[in-house]
């Protein structure tokens, strides 16, 4: 456990260097299709609920393309995927100050909870009945580190995460079971 | 919470955000209670996700962390797994490295956690205001009040510490003492008798271990070894190994004594001699020995024969010479005394006999270890001779440290009123008991999972404890407490300079590494630290008898003129009483009677009749030092003249579990010293109708099989010729009557291949499915119930209570069936226990007659049942045999486990809401769990991957669980036992559990007339 937290310290740093390089003015490679240059005050109009930051996953998961797991630490290990602690998100904001005036008023909401010592209270998107258990670490074993997007949409490519799939619903589940032809146990998921 | 799910079109709906534990620990890294909010005037509570601001290395969402520590239940002082969900514990499991109790724990211990979430728990330091009443106050100001006490106590200070060897405990020695104090060294359960007997016999007061294991003969005098005395998870491990059915053979186990307790429910003997003339058969046994091995003992104790033992006891000639003979024969034997339930005036004769007679039969050194138990603790003596100081108002401060003297010492002796002359009373408690109610100064400890810690319960055995999360209520450490006070008083104290208890322990830990030569002190506390501690084995003595002396033996002394002899005897549960705070221990009912959450008075059913009372009629016992009205429970297995009670209930304080519930058995003895000890069993009562009747809280139906074969038993010979259980009954002459006739053949044609053909409807992959299976082994089940406990802490059951209990609706998914065979017309009373789970039936008859498949057969062997699909038509309880299905008839989702009880809750575990069915899952998350596990690491499941709750627990090993497919699976070996059955095999259910009967070294009672009774 420690082994691997050293590392994820490691990579902390390492993508830290990468994305202030990434960004610096001097690097004239802007993507051609990034993201569209929004503020909060556009979150209203968007998909799924308001955050208390208006956290861009389709520019740190599409445009800068960082993994999934590197802030869900835990999706590959255990049944809960794990959000990002505060700390993860200070390892690379410490350095990066945003590139206009929207980015760096929502990475000061970041710096301020972060020297106030409050955590960032997100709001929830998915969530399962309490008598569910999904195991998240055997669903990436079985369909791949990339597989977030078969239950969560292309969050890729979403400004504001909303909820694509009605992962409430057993329904979507099953199919997904009944395709590819696996268990269909009741007490697979419910005990 | 909700079993159905919220409308989906909502996105986060919390029902019940308070409440609900798992919701709470999927929201990942949540740091605060406050997990759920209001957002604007919607009534939908949304969930909010809150990180963490640091993570923390050893915490992983959703994977469990695992701490050693050590036990504070009891002075046995047990290695312990704390597993800990997102920084909280949720289970308690014994550590597999732990000399005492190698991985099992019993009920008490694991009912730890109950202490620790105890909805009861003190917040604050309080102190009493001038209106009598308590007042928070702050750490601070609590520090500096105990300062100024203690500077200006002029050395009349004192303090009563019940929490045995310990680096706490030296503290606590070096700052009273440097005040010129004295710390008295006091548990209710000491073992004075036996240790002033060592000292007589031996010239050695510590007290020795038992191997239990290497006994080919075990007798007890009055010694409950599988509950309460001494250390029972060891004893009961060892009592498995020889007295469990193995290799052809087993020990045979007699038990001497007034009652038949647990212990003697496992003997294969009961002489149910009066209370007081155990000695005289502990003499025959002495002498019997000496004269085989032609010791000169044999002509010191000539005058103790047969006939005179005979005489005293009432029990026949020839059954003590045939026991005296084998205990001198058996080599190695083990004789064992001094429990509670044999401490009377004559208790230090009796274990001085023991001795004796251990040492005659060269059992020294072989099953009785000197130098690798405990040394003794001051005892009830010094707590006299402290309160006598207090009575004279000679202290003007005392410190009660892990004691609860004003609840277990006799109200006759007048201790409450000398306690409250003492000027100033600080008690270190963190739940209000008897002690702290009458104290000035209340201190709330951390509990032992909260703090640093340490303890030494035996020689070579140090215990480690470390806090595995943050304190559920705010506390403070009594070290830290106590090493702020020296700061402030200086002057005498002025060598305590650590700045906290933590260092303070360290520097301890780091003294014993260079003491025992470790190069690296860091290396030495980081290995303690992570094994629970540091374990060796202490080099065993034999010692040589110093004074075999016996002198004249008189009968024990009686208090009182009442017509039955008064046995008070500690509960498996409660203990000494800091058990009944604890539902779980309240709810679990008493191994031998059944009864939950109540105290009740044993008669014998010859005594109920003569005084006209039956089961649940209140009677009042008057004794010369007091009287308490109690439930009548009729019970064969205690003498006519004996009236037996259980201690630990009755509190008058305690929290909302434990205050006004019960009788306290101890407020009808007399204080006066038995020769350094409380004598409990010296008192006579006589008992009055009251003519008033409650219901009894007990969980058991019918006490006799009738009939049925539900708990097998066999004679050792029988097991031996490996015969089955049907054989063995056949061979007394009682064919089993035939099962599976013609026409019940025809009724169940085809059924069992339909139903195989059911189970494969989930194997959609047509992948080998493993099959769950388990075996139980009855010569080995104690009845003890610590697999109960487990089942609760690992399922999150709910306790219902006693009301509930009254009505059927206990929800123990596991519990352990006791059953009475004999005792009748001259035949020798017997017990058989088994532990009776949903048994997991291959042709369930609970899964037909569910209309909504909420019952239904996993591919993989199990019964499975799907909460969120139940309606509660309960058809599937009324079809089950083994009534193993539990309802949920009340919102005991939101009521069993008051804040901050529910944080104990396994997230794993669905907490299933009102109108659901629910019952034994084989441990199904285990199950599930360990395939993922085995998933993720590209293997296949092993044997041992998957271990239930209740077979982790079991003390004597007597629960085999696996894959029954696998054909090297431990489960197999033991289901293919001659001696496996299934109970109600008549039914054609098949269950997957297996029972492999109880073997007895005598003819098991009943066993000839078991048959004949079913023909009725």
């Amino acid at each position: 456990m420690r082994k691997r937290y050293l590392l994820g310290l490691g990579a902390t740093m390492a993508a830290a260097a990468v994305l202030a390089v990434g960004i610096s003015p001097s690097d004239a490679q802007q993507p051609t299709s990034g993201p569209a240059a929004l503020t909060s005050a556009d979150s209203a109009n968007l998909k799924g609920p308001t955050q208390p930051i208006f956290f861009r996953h389709d520019i740190h998961a599409g445009e800068l393309k960082l993994q999934c797991q590197y802030c869900h630490y835990s999706v590959g290990v255990s049944t809960e995927p794990g959000i990002p602690s505060m700390q993860t998100c200070m390892g690379c904001h410490a350095l990066v100050q945003g590139r206009d005036s929207t980015d760096k008023a929502e990475i000061k909401k970041l710096k301020d909870a972060w020297a106030a010592g409050t955590p960032v209270e997100w709001v929830r998107i998915h969530s399962l009945a309490r008598h569910v258990r999904f195991p998240h670490m055997s669903h990436i074993k079985a369909l791949g580190p990339n597989a977030c997007a078969t239950c969560h949409g292309n969050v890729a490519r979403m400004p504001q995460v909303y909820k694509v799939n009605n992962v409430n619903n057993m329904g979507f589940c099953i199919n997904c079971h009944l395709e590819r032809n696996v268990t269909r146990d009741c007490t697979a998921c419910h005990y | 919470m909700t079993m159905r799910s919220d409308d989906p079109s909502v996105p986060e709906v919390e029902a019940d955000a308070g409440v609900d534990r798992r919701q709470f620990l999927k929201v990942l890294g949540v740091s605060s209670a406050g997990a759920a909010a209001l957002t604007g005037c919607s009534t939908d509570r949304v969930a909010k996700l809150v990180p963490y601001m640091v993570q923390s290395e050893q915490q992983v969402p959703g994977i469990a962390t695992v701490y050693a520590s050590t036990c504070a239940e009891c002075s046995s002082g047990c290695g312990v797994r704390v597993t800990t969900r997102e920084a909280r514990a949720i289970k308690l499991e014994g550590n597999p490295e732990h000399p005492v109790n190698q991985g099992t724990l019993c009920s008490r211990g694991q009912a730890g956690l109950q202490a620790l979430y105890n909805p009861d728990r003190i917040g604050a330091p309080l102190a009493r205001n001038a209106a009598g009443g308590f007042d928070e106050i702050t750490w601070e100001d609590a520090t500096a009040r105990l300062a100024a006490q203690l500077s200006t106590a002029n050395g009349r200070l004192a303090a009563i510490n019940g929490y045995g060897p310990s680096t706490f405990s030296a503290l606590l020695e070096g700052v009273v003492g440097g005040l010129g104090g004295k710390v008295v060294n006091w548990e209710a359960f000491g073992r004075e008798a036996e240790s002033q007997a060592n000292q007589r016999t031996f010239g050695r007061n510590d007290l020795p271990t038992y191997d239990f294991g290497a006994a080919h003969l075990i007798v007890s005098f009055g010694a409950d070894f599988l509950e309460t005395w001494a250390t029972p998870l060891e004893q009961a491990r060892g009592f498995a190994a020889s007295h469990g059915y193995h290799d052809g053979t087993m020990a045979k186990h007699v038990y001497v004594g007034p009652r038949m307790s647990l212990t003697a429910a496992n003997a294969d003997e009961w002489f149910d001699v009066p209370a007081g003339t155990e000695s005289w058969i502990a003499l025959c046994l002495a002498r019997a020995a000496a004269e085989h091995q032609g010791s000169a003992l044999a002509s010191e104790l000539s005058a103790y024969t047969v006939a005179a033992a005979a005489e005293q006891t009432g029990i026949a000639a020839a059954r003590i010479e045939a026991l005296a003979t084998a205990f001198a024969t058996a080599a190695p034997s083990l004789a064992v005394a001094g429990g509670i339930a044999a401490q009377h005036r004559g208790a230090i004769d009796l274990c001085h006999a023991v001795n004796l007679a251990n040492a005659a039969a060269g059992n020294l050194g072989k099953t009785v270890h000197f130098g690798t138990g405990s040394t003794p603790t001051a005892g009830y003596a010094g707590a006299q001779e402290l309160f006598g100081a207090m009575g004279r108002g000679e202290l003007a401060v005392v410190l009660v440290h892990e004691a609860n003297p004003l609840y277990a010492l006799p109200k006759s002796g007048g201790f409450a009123d000398a306690f409250l002359k003492v000027g100033y009373k600080v008690s270190t408690a963190n739940v209000m008991d008897e002690t702290a109610a009458a104290c000035d100064l209340i201190l709330p400890n951390l509990h032992a999972l909260e703090r640093w810690d340490d303890r030494f319960p035996r020689a070579g055995v140090l215990g480690l404890m470390q806090p595995v999360m943050e304190p559920v209520k705010p506390g403070m450490h009594t070290g830290d407490v106590l090493l702020a006070a020296a700061r402030a008083v200086g002057g005498p104290l002025g060598s305590f300079t650590a700045p906290n208890f933590e260092t303070y322990l360290k520097q301890a830990w780091t003294i014993e590494a260079s003491h025992r030569g470790a190069s690296n002190g860091e290396q030495f506390w980081r290995t303690a630290l992570q094994h629970g501690g540091i374990y060796e084995s202490a080099p065993s003595a034999a010692p040589a008898v110093v004074n075999s002396a016996v002198g004249t033996l008189i009968a024990p002394t009686f208090d009182g003129d009442g017509e039955f002899t008064f046995l008070p005897y500690p509960s498996s549960m409660y203990h000494d009483g800091r058990g009944a705070n604890k539902p779980w221990l309240l709810e679990n009912p008493d191994p031998v009677t059944k009864i939950t959450w109540q105290s009740w008075v044993e008669l014998h059913p010859d005594t109920a009749q003569r005084v006209d009372v039956r089961e649940g009629e209140f009677v009042e016992l008057a004794s010369p030092h007091g009287m308490i009205r109690a439930q009548v429970y009729v019970y064969p297995g205690i003498r006519p003249d004996t009236l037996g009670m259980p201690l630990g209930l009755g509190h008058t304080a305690y929290g909302r579990y434990a205050e006004g519930r019960g009788v306290n058995a101890v407020d009808l003895l007399g204080a006066a010293d038995g020769q350094g000890f409380l004598p409990y069993v010296a008192t006579k009562v006589s008992i009055t109708k009251t003519h008033d009747y409650r219901q009894v809280a007990k969980t058991e139906g019918t006490t006799r099989q009738l009939g049925r074969g539900i708990i097998e038993a066999m004679p050792l010979a029988h097991a031996v010729a490996g015969m089955t259980p049907k054989e063995s009954m056949t061979a007394v002459g009682h064919p089993p009557h035939e099962v599976n006739t013609e026409r019940e053949l025809e009724a169940i044609d085809g059924w069992y291949e339909a139903q195989k053909e059911k189970w494969a409807l989930g194997d959609y992959a047509r992948e080998a499915m493993p099959k769950w299976g388990m075996a139980v082994d009855l010569s080995r089940c104690t009845g003890c119930s610590a697999c109960v406990t487990a089942c609760y802490a690992e399922n999150n059951i709910a306790t219902v209570g006693e009301e509930q209990i009254f009505k059927g609706r206990e929800m123990s998914w596991m519990r352990i069936e006791r059953y009475w065979e004999g005792g009748e017309d001259g035949e020798p009373l017997e017990a058989r226990f088994a532990p009776v789970m949903c048994q997991h039936c291959d042709n369930a008859p609970c899964e037909p007659v569910c209309p909504v498949y909420a019952s239904y057969h996993t591919p993989d062997g199990l019964n499975g049942q799907v909460y969120n699909r139940c309606v509660g038509t309960r058809y599937c309880s009324n079809n089950c045999p083994f009534k193993v299905r539990y309802y949920n008839w009340l919102k005991y989702n939101e009521k069993a486990w008051p804040e901050p009880l529910n944080l104990q809750l396994n997230p794993e575990v669905t907490v299933r809401a009102r109108g659901v069915m629910e019952k034994c899952t084989f441990c199904i998350q285990r199950i599930r769990g360990a395939q993922h596990q085995a998933k993720l690491e590209d293997r296949s499941l092993r044997d041992g991957d998957v271990v239930t709750a209740c077979q982790q627990a079991c003390p004597s090993h007597a629960i085999a669980f696996g894959n029954v497919h696998d054909p090297e699976a431990a489960v197999v070996r033991w289901k293919r036992d001659p001696r496996g059955y299934t109970m109600l095999e008549e039914t054609n259910v098949m269950p997957a559990v297996t029972y492999l009967a109880k073997v007895r070294a005598v003819e098991p009672v009943g066993h000839a007339t078991a048959a004949t009774e079913g023909e009725h």
